[in-house]
């Protein structure tokens, strides 16, 4: 009864309730929308990184990635693959060695990782292949002798091109030094500026010819699904407890926290516009106690007690904010729906993007979790709002209220 | 049996250096089934003294005893009950809820009394009928005329089964011809429900009308008497 007359109430004086209710709609969308646009960025960098770079979960010697040390390699790699690749959970396993060296032009050198892979079965594991334009060259596999894969980044500090020589040198277990002519076959570019400046990819074959032996120093993992994480991991402890398993939250805690850290962010950005708009919902409020004394001083003169009035005014509070609330819902669901498709593309307003690791066109992400705690921040907005108006209106003394003036 | 009981009552309104003493030391009874004017010229103390009847008010001093509770000694809760559950009233304006239809409106009160929904709905259209507005139902007040308020005012205190209506100057907004017919009606309620009223006027045609009238002036009663009254046909 009193919501049906608290809901009557609020439009008593439609144009004032629609300016507020606007307001509220218009902030909430904004807030809404663009927390889905951090949500959907935060998503698309995971994602790439998973996809062309960790995978979700990698093997290594425990000591291996203090120092990425040539000798602190996985021993009887083989079997593991084999067995691996065995779980149903599994969708591919991929080898690599690893070893840091330097990477030598004729104009100038820079340190290096470099990734020695087998391309058949990195294609399986990861994306990197896809990140190669079609004007810059191939991902292996067009018969050229030691054959190199680097980015973009680094050919331009290079400067080399694609079939250009390059020299890779580096230490053997030994500590010997080691030095290998390759040529560029590919140039890829992702969005993670950091990563290209770091990697090169070549043959693991390659790398063995030079070394005399294949050492696999990183067993990457791709499951079918993200969520299988939970059930391989133990499996992959269990069964290997000389390796270090990690899967890509642990390899990259920037990355896993990512969604935790824009999510408070994010209703930080909403709690401030609302607490912006309280000030507007409360202003509202004080007007509508103030124009209603009489009536509300004649319902407590025939007997509606403190309690109902209360309550009935901060419904009408709830029910004001909650209207904004959910009309902006709807605005920035509209908003996702028609900006998912073609993304909104960042990359006119700076080059900043991508080196940082961000694609520069980004799509936003709807979060139903996001949504529903916006609208229990909006009713707790509505429930605050109403709290000094409604004991204004307990205040009122229904003998003064009901004179006949 | 007595249904209203005061002594000795005193409201003094302090304005700043000034007091006002509004009510000055009333005594007075009412009885069951009253029909009862409360007369005097403006800023005598009716609505003072109405006010502190229907605990809306409360005296600087003496009794207010209602069906046998001294009013004056509950606690502000415990009077918004007691008004709910044993006085009707009619105020000369702001009577109803704008929003609410006049079915709405009466029903409004048994709501706040916990009634169950079909007794309540019985009990509105029975009430809304006895007062002419079977056909005003679902029409809201600002639609109505100023004596159907009014009309719908009373049916709404009649609602919650109250002990007694209290109506300050019920008719000032009407009409002579509203005035008539608002005044028939709760003559009508009084004599067929046994419905006690007590309400203030300073309208001579409706002092007319009442059974019994109390005079004040400066806060004091000045007279009180009983009226002889032409009895209607329709009342043998
Ligand atoms: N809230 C108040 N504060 C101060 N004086 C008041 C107040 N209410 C009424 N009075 C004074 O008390 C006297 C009686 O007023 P009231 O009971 O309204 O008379 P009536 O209803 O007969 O016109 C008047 O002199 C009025 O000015
Ligand atoms: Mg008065």
């Amino acid at each position: 009864m009193i919501l049906a007359i608290a809901w009557k109430n609020i439009w008593r004086n439609r144009l004032r309730s629609l300016i507020v209710i606007a307001a509220t709609a218009i902030g909430v969308a904004a807030g809404t929308y663009s927390a889905s646009l951090m949500f959907g960025v935060a998503t698309q960098k995971i994602n790439a990184a998973i996809s062309n770079e960790v995978s979700h979960i990698q093997l290594h010697h425990p000591r291996f990635r203090e120092n990425y040390e040539i000798q602190y390699t996985l021993p009887e790699a083989e079997k593991m693959i084999r067995d691996i690749s065995r779980l149903p959970e599994v969708k591919s396993v991929a080898a690599r060695t690893i070893i840091t060296g330097m990477m030598m032009s004729a104009a100038s050198a820079t340190g290096i990782k470099i990734n020695g892979i087998d391309p058949v079965v990195e294609r399986k594991t990861t994306s990197l292949y896809t990140k190669i334009s079609d004007t810059s060259g191939a991902y292996f596999g067009d018969g050229l002798r030691n054959p190199v894969v680097i980015s973009q980044k680094l050919a331009e500090k290079l400067n080399v091109h694609l079939k250009s020589k390059l020299v890779l040198r580096f230490q053997s277990a030994d500590g010997s030094l080691i030095e290998g002519a390759f040529k560029i076959c590919g140039i890829y570019r992702t969005s993670n500026g950091m990563f290209d400046q770091l990697n090169v990819f070549v043959r693991q074959s390659d790398l063995a010819a030079l070394l005399g032996n294949a050492p696999v120093h990183e067993i990457v993992v791709l499951l079918h699904d993200n969520s299988d994480i939970k059930k391989v991991m133990p499996v992959l402890k269990q069964k290997y407890p000389a390796a270090e398993v990690k899967d890509w939250q642990e390899l990259f805690p920037e990355l896993g926290m990512l969604t935790a850290m824009l999510t408070t962010m994010n209703y930080m950005i909403l709690g401030i516009i609302l607490a912006a708009l309280a000030f507007g919902i409360v202003n509202t409020m004080l007007m509508i106690v103030l124009e209603r004394s009489r009536e509300l001083g004649m319902l407590m003169a025939v007997g509606m007690n403190k309690h109902k009035v209360f309550r009935m005014i901060m419904l009408e509070s709830i029910l004001l904010s909650l209207c904004g609330g959910i009309a902006g819902i709807v605005i920035s669901f509209f908003l996702i729906q028609l900006s998912a498709r073609t993304g909104i593309d960042l990359s006119a307003f700076g080059q900043g993007f991508e080196a940082m690791g961000y694609d520069p066109v980004m799509y936003p992400e709807l979060r139903p979790g996001f949504f529903v705690g916006t609208v229990i921040m909006v009713i707790f907005t509505g429930i605050l709002s109403s709290l000094y108006p409604a004991r204004k209106a307990l205040a009122i003394n229904p003998a003064l209220a009901v004179k006949n003036e | 049996m007595e249904i209203i009981q005061i002594k000795d009552l005193h409201k003094t309104y302090d304005e700043g250096k000034i007091e006002v003493h509004a009510v000055n030391g009333i005594s007075l009874t009412v009885a069951e089934g009253e029909f009862t004017a409360i007369v005097g010229p403006s800023g005598s103390g009716k609505t003072t003294l109405l006010n502190m009847i229907g605990g809306l008010d409360r005296p600087s001093g003496g009794e207010v005893i209602i069906n046998g509770t001294e009013i004056t000694k509950l606690s502000s809760r415990e009077l918004i009950n007691f008004r709910l559950n044993n006085i009707g009233f009619v105020f000369q304006s702001y009577n109803l809820i704008p929003v609410l239809t006049a079915h709405e409106n009466v029903e409004f009160i048994m709501q706040l009394q916990n009634k169950p929904q079909t007794e309540r709905h019985k009990r509105t259209i029975e009430l809304l009928e006895s007062v002419g507005l079977g056909d005003k139902m679902d029409v809201r007040p600002r639609y109505l005329s100023g004596g159907q308020q009014q009309r719908v005012a009373v049916a709404r205190a009649l609602a919650s089964k109250p002990r007694f209506i209290l109506a300050d100057e019920p008719t000032a907004n009407l009409d002579s011809k509203a005035t008539a017919n608002l005044l028939e009606i709760m003559e009508r309620l009084n004599h067929e429900e046994k419905m006690t009223f007590l309400f203030s006027t300073h309208d001579q045609r409706v002092v007319n009308k009442a059974h019994r009238v109390i005079t004040i002036e400066d806060g004091i009663v000045i007279s009180d008497v009983e009226q002889q009254h032409i009895v209607h046909p329709s009342d043998c």
